[in-house]
């Protein structure tokens, strides 16, 4: 920890001097350079001149330290996925009380007669979010094969679930007079869709929550 | 998932480990080893073998297949 807060403050400086000498260097041009570099450079035209030093070098270097910013987040990213995969993500249980965003699908109801606006019903998805109650319940779980094996199960259930009623709705819709119009079973099926893929996204959680759990109850 | 008896139990206590112990040796959670020796998990090969070489006995006894 001690190490890593050595390194940001050394790249924080290297920033801070860095831009610094950025800052003088534009300084100096436009006091002494006439403000080559600093106001825009037709670089077709440019010829080098030593009193562009300064700005050149000052130049590279600061590309140079946001390229270095650029790899080093790319590797932070990198390793912080490698050590993601040992355990599941970190995660508050309280998080589920998202899922309550999916009640905003029922202002479609509202949306559609009143501005011909269908967006709102794919809010219904956001139900799926209830699956954060029980996701958050298994924070920081070592994921070993046992683990990692209920969730392929979780998921390959909650898919089939899905995929059924996705099946039996489309085979509803697929009639065109469900409804009486063609319009309205359009609307359903976006809202079944919806609901469906939320339904999949909190099966998936709740189920891998009770195999695990169940498990450990016996 | 086929029956099979599982022997786990006596062969980690004759090693004096502990669940956790065991656990922590062969690289899964505590919850598995216990579902192992009620045998309501069938684990991989790698895992056999390591908790095989962990206890110190053969596969073959640890796990007994009909």
């Amino acid at each position: 920890m001690d190490k890593n807060k050595k390194k940001w403050t050394v790249v924080v400086l290297l920033g801070v001097l860095s831009a610094g000498l950025l800052a003088l260097a534009c300084w100096w041009s436009v006091q002494y350079n006439d403000a080559r570099l600093v106001a825009p450079t037709d670089l077709s035209t440019y010829v080098f001149r030593v009193q562009d030093l300064p700005m050149l070098l000052a130049g590279t270097l600061f590309t140079l330290y946001i390229l270095s910013l650029v790899v080093l987040l790319l590797r932070g990213i990198l390793t912080r996925k490698h050590q993601e995969r040992l355990t599941t993500r970190s995660l508050n249980p309280k998080l589920g009380f998202l899922g309550l965003l999916g009640f905003l699908g029922f202002a479609g109801f509202w949306s559609y007669p009143a501005h011909q606006d269908v967006t709102p019903f794919v809010f219904f998805l956001f139900f799926g979010l209830f699956g954060f109650f029980y996701e958050g319940k298994l924070s920081n779980t070592f994921m070993d094969e046992r683990f990692l094996e209920n969730r392929l199960r979780a998921q390959h259930t909650a898919m089939r679930v899905g995929f059924g009623l996705l099946f039996l709705v489309l085979i509803l819709a697929g009639q065109g007079r469900f409804l009486g119009s063609l319009e309205y079973s359009f609307i359903a099926l976006l809202i079944a869709v919806s609901l469906v893929l939320g339904l999949v996204l909190f099966l998936s959680e709740y189920l891998l929550y009770r195999y695990d759990h169940d498990e450990e109850q016996e | 998932m086929p029956d099979f008896q599982c022997k786990l139990k006596q062969y980690r206590q004759q090693k004096g480990l502990t669940q956790e112990q065991l656990a922590l040796q062969v690289g899964v959670r505590r919850e598995t080893i216990m579902r192992l020796e009620k045998a309501q998990y069938n684990p991989s090969l790698k895992l056999a073998i390591d908790i095989s070489r962990a206890v110190e006995a053969p596969i073959e006894e640890i796990f007994l297949f009909d």
